[in-house]
């Protein structure tokens, strides 16, 4: 899929993007998505392609990564690959993100793809974390190796909202229910549940290298600019360092940098131990396999996994001279989506990696929690992240999502079944803009929605 | 109310926004509708007709091995998959669309085998229907898992090593393959999910998957570079370069050389634009434009089918013992990579 030559290529890409014409507007802006990470795609491979401004090296690392991300694990003892389970949701990285792209909202109940459950007991055991459910842990690992349990069915049924934009126009919004069910022993009643869906795992990388102090700037709590956006960084524990750390990653911003994700998401959807999460999830529960065979991957498969998810391009913006898009843009900051979803960020040092840093890019996220409100809520926390918050996820490739995964389903459980629906699920502090959208004309919530799938 | 409030809103909306640049939209001419449309029915569409075709009779072998427990009988089921391995392997370079974001691929060709729940599988007490294979994962099922029976770990299977329960689930595997090549033939099908006509489409009406037609020409290029990518950076370099036959991926059936052959048939298949012959497709477009290119195309895939094809004894034995041979077939394969990638996709991004 990736290759030494690819680079090439890559490189090749990045001197036609970089030919393009710019325009002093910086709302007209043309410039690269994902800086000198940027690569030109529209095909289904779009999220699959190495940054070009990679040495050899690193190149040849982030295919070390690639193999591992897409390699599948088997029950242990196995000559190669083993470690999968007892318990685990899928049996490889890319079975949840497929072409490294976003999970879709299930087809039915059952066989969950790339969706699962986190739980826990309401409360606290210590600042960062939350409490485990007895039996389960904090995160329901619904498939197992033949012979053990799933811990319980993930099902749902859905509803319908209706609403309707200023102009008449009537809309429904597909509403989940989200339930468990066929539990190995007795769930507790009082326990939380958050649904979270695989997220596309581009630009990573250069997102872990904006500096914590821009992010933290960014941030006003208490909204001491009464502009109704507060915006809070969550503050998480990391494996590694065995301290507190911004969080940066995930639906609540629950991981402090690439390094942690990986190594938790190895441990708790695969089933995976390594050297600094020795235990897997099924540890002093009534079905852990007794096997003495942990870690069961070495740090350096967590290293150039977390490497790969680092590493990848960022496909950049198309048709972006399009009148309609650049149109459809200005209402973005109109209606005032960026403020949450920031439209360029630069990046800092990256503490390992110079050719994610001081870059100039447009994520569209301000990587801090926002109340989205009711609707959305989960009532769950997480870290610092009460019931309520999410934390505003990137919005580059958004519109490459279908080419690449075959659905156009958003938010933090896939229940948008496009762009437009998402933007209608916003509450909380974003519902001001929300009523803006609504208050549209059809053709300017065209071109608004125009400028947001040429992301 | 509403309409009060829209006005003002859409007043403030024209006040704040200056007027915008009205540039001209990357409209394509859509020239390339025949070689897009033959590509995908005489290429995509007749490869998963032929996938499904070959599930089928594969189906039928295990049927008939499951009451003629002969010698014969075996090798006319490995035949059967050997058969059916062919169209899948020369499907590998189109992996896009709904074998993969249908999550079809895993149940038809994951790797590795999970033995080890195989054989609890095995010595379970459960019924092994088609219904309990579809729920497992896909390392319990598909061509491996099959292969892996049928050939045994080593290769030497003999009739009488096979046991009733394999044979069982030899059948239930088979029926469970089958059902996955019909839901993918469906899922280009016109009668299902229909991904050929969007293909098709590209850059007509309001298709939000390929806005233009070169969005669909890079994607078959970016197809037919990956898999040349996979068959000389992981198929033969894995075992290769690590001196592990672990990593190899039909090593039981000794197959492997023709899962290398046959992906690079899926380049050809895919340049020219038909299964094994001429017809109108890449290659039709490059032609046209540079002739050179496409002798230097054509012959670079002629190359690296007969570098992987003059590859002495099986490749496991190979690894070993005729690595010259080896590394002349992946030198091939990467020449072929090099140039898709240098000169085919550049030129296809050009249009």
């Amino acid at each position: 899929m990736t290759n030494r030559v690819i680079i090439c290529i890559c490189l090749w890409m990045f001197l036609v993007v970089t030919s393009c014409s710019f325009d002093d507007d910086k709302i007209e802006s043309v410039s690269l998505a994902g800086g000198e990470t940027t690569v030109e795609a529209e095909f289904s491979n779009a999220f699959q392609i190495p940054a070009p401004n990679m040495s050899m090296e690193e190149f040849d690392f982030h295919r070390q990564g690639d193999a591992l991300f897409e390699g599948i694990f088997i029950t242990p003892p196995a000559p190669a690959m083993g470690g999968l389970g007892p318990l685990f949701v899928q049996n490889s990285c890319a079975s949840c993100h497929k072409k490294n792209g976003s999970a879709a909202f299930p087809l039915s109940s059952g066989d969950m793809g790339g969706v699962l459950a986190r739980v826990s007991l309401p409360g606290h055991d210590n600042p960062y974390s939350i409490l485990p459910v007895p039996g389960y842990g904090t995160q329901i690992q619904t498939k197992a190796t033949f012979g053990v349990l799933p811990e319980a069915k993930l099902s749902y049924h859905t509803t319908t909202v209706e609403g309707s934009m200023m102009d008449g126009t009537k809309y429904n919004l597909r509403q989940p229910n989200f339930f468990l069910e066929n539990f190995y022993v007795p769930f507790p009643s009082n326990a939380q549940m958050s649904i979270r869906i695989a997220p596309p795992i581009l630009g990573l990388g250069l997102l872990e290298a904006i500096r914590e102090e821009d992010i933290v700037a960014w941030s006003d709590p208490e909204d001491k600019d009464v502009d109704g956006i507060s915006g809070r960084p969550n503050y998480v524990y990391d494996i590694r360092t065995k301290s507190e750390r911004l969080g940066r990653f995930g639906w609540k911003a629950n991981q402090s940098d690439l390094y942690n994700q990986t190594a938790q998401a190895y441990l708790e959807d695969m089933g995976v131990t390594s050297p600094f999460l020795t235990k897997d999830p099924s540890y002093g529960q009534l079905q852990h396999d007794n096997k003495d065979d942990d870690p069961e991957i070495p740090e350096l498969t967590v290293l150039a996994t977390t490497f790969y998810t680092q590493s990848l391009g960022v496909p950049d913006q198309r048709r972006k001279n399009d009148g309609e898009v650049i149109y459809g843009k200005k209402l973005f900051h109109f209606i005032g989506c960026q403020s949450c979803h920031k439209s360029e960020v630069k990046t800092g040092i990256h503490p390992e990696y110079s050719f994610l840093s001081n870059q100039t890019i447009h994520p569209y996220t301000d990587l801090l929690l926002h109340d989205m409100g009711e609707e959305l809520a989960d009532h769950r926390p997480d870290g610092k992240a009460n019931g309520l918050e999410w934390r505003t996820p990137p919005l580059w490739g958004i519109g490459l999502r279908e080419v690449v995964g075959g659905h156009t389903n958003y938010l933090h459980d896939g229940r948008a079944r496009n762009v437009e629906e998402a933007i209608l699920w916003h509450g909380g502090e974003a519902l001001k803009s929300r009523e803006n959208y609504k208050k549209l004309s059809k053709s300017d919530r065209q071109k608004l929605l125009l400028f947001l799938n040429s992301l | 109310m509403n309409i009060i409030k829209v006005t003002i809103f859409s007043l403030v909306l024209m006040l704040a926004l200056s007027s915008c640049k009205d540039d001209v939209i990357d409209n394509l001419d859509n020239k390339y509708t025949d070689e897009i449309a033959n590509t995908v029915d005489g290429v995509i569409f007749k490869t998963y007709e032929e996938l499904d075709s070959k599930a089928g009779s594969l189906e039928s072998n295990l049927n008939a091995l499951s009451y003629v427990t002969t010698a014969e009988q075996l090798e006319n089921a490995r035949q059967a998959w050997r058969e059916a391995r062919i169209p899948w392997e020369q499907s590998e370079g189109f992996l896009f669309g709904p074998v993969d974001s249908k999550g079809i691929d895993p149940s038809i060709d994951s790797w590795p085998v999970n033995v080890e729940d195989l054989n609890a599988v095995l010595n379970s007490k459960d019924s092994l229907t088609k219904e309990y294979v579809d729920l497992l994962e896909g390392t319990l099922k598909g061509f491996h898992t099959i292969e892996w029976i049928l050939f045994g770990e080593s290769g030497d299977k003999k009739i009488e090593d096979i046991s009733r329960r394999e044979f069982e689930y030899l059948i239930a595997c088979a029926k469970s393959l089958k059902g996955s090549t019909s839901q993918l033939l469906l899922e280009w099908s016109p009668s299902g999910g229909n991904f050929g006509t969007i293909v098709k489409s590209a850059g007509t009406g309001n298709n939000q998957v390929y806005p233009s037609q070169k969005s669909v020409l890079l994607e078959f290029s970016n197809g037919i570079i990956t898999i040349a990518d996979e068959v000389a950076n992981g198929k033969i370099d894995e075992p290769f370069s690590n001196q592990n036959l672990l990593f190899e991926e039909s090593r039981f059936s000794a197959n492997s050389k023709n899962d290398f052959a046959d992906n690079i048939r899926s380049i050809q298949n895919m340049y020219l634009g038909g299964i094994g012959k001429e017809g109108s497709g890449l290659s039709t477009i490059v032609k046209s434009k540079d002739l050179a290119l496409d002798n230097e195309i054509r012959a670079s895939i002629a190359d690296a089918i007969n570098a992987i094809e003059g590859i002495h004894g099986t490749f496991s034995e190979a690894v070993f013992n005729n690595k010259a041979d080896v590394a002349n077939a992946q030198k091939k394969v990467r020449d072929l990579l090099q140039l898709l990638e240098s000169k085919l996709h550049p030129f296809l991004n050009q249009l």
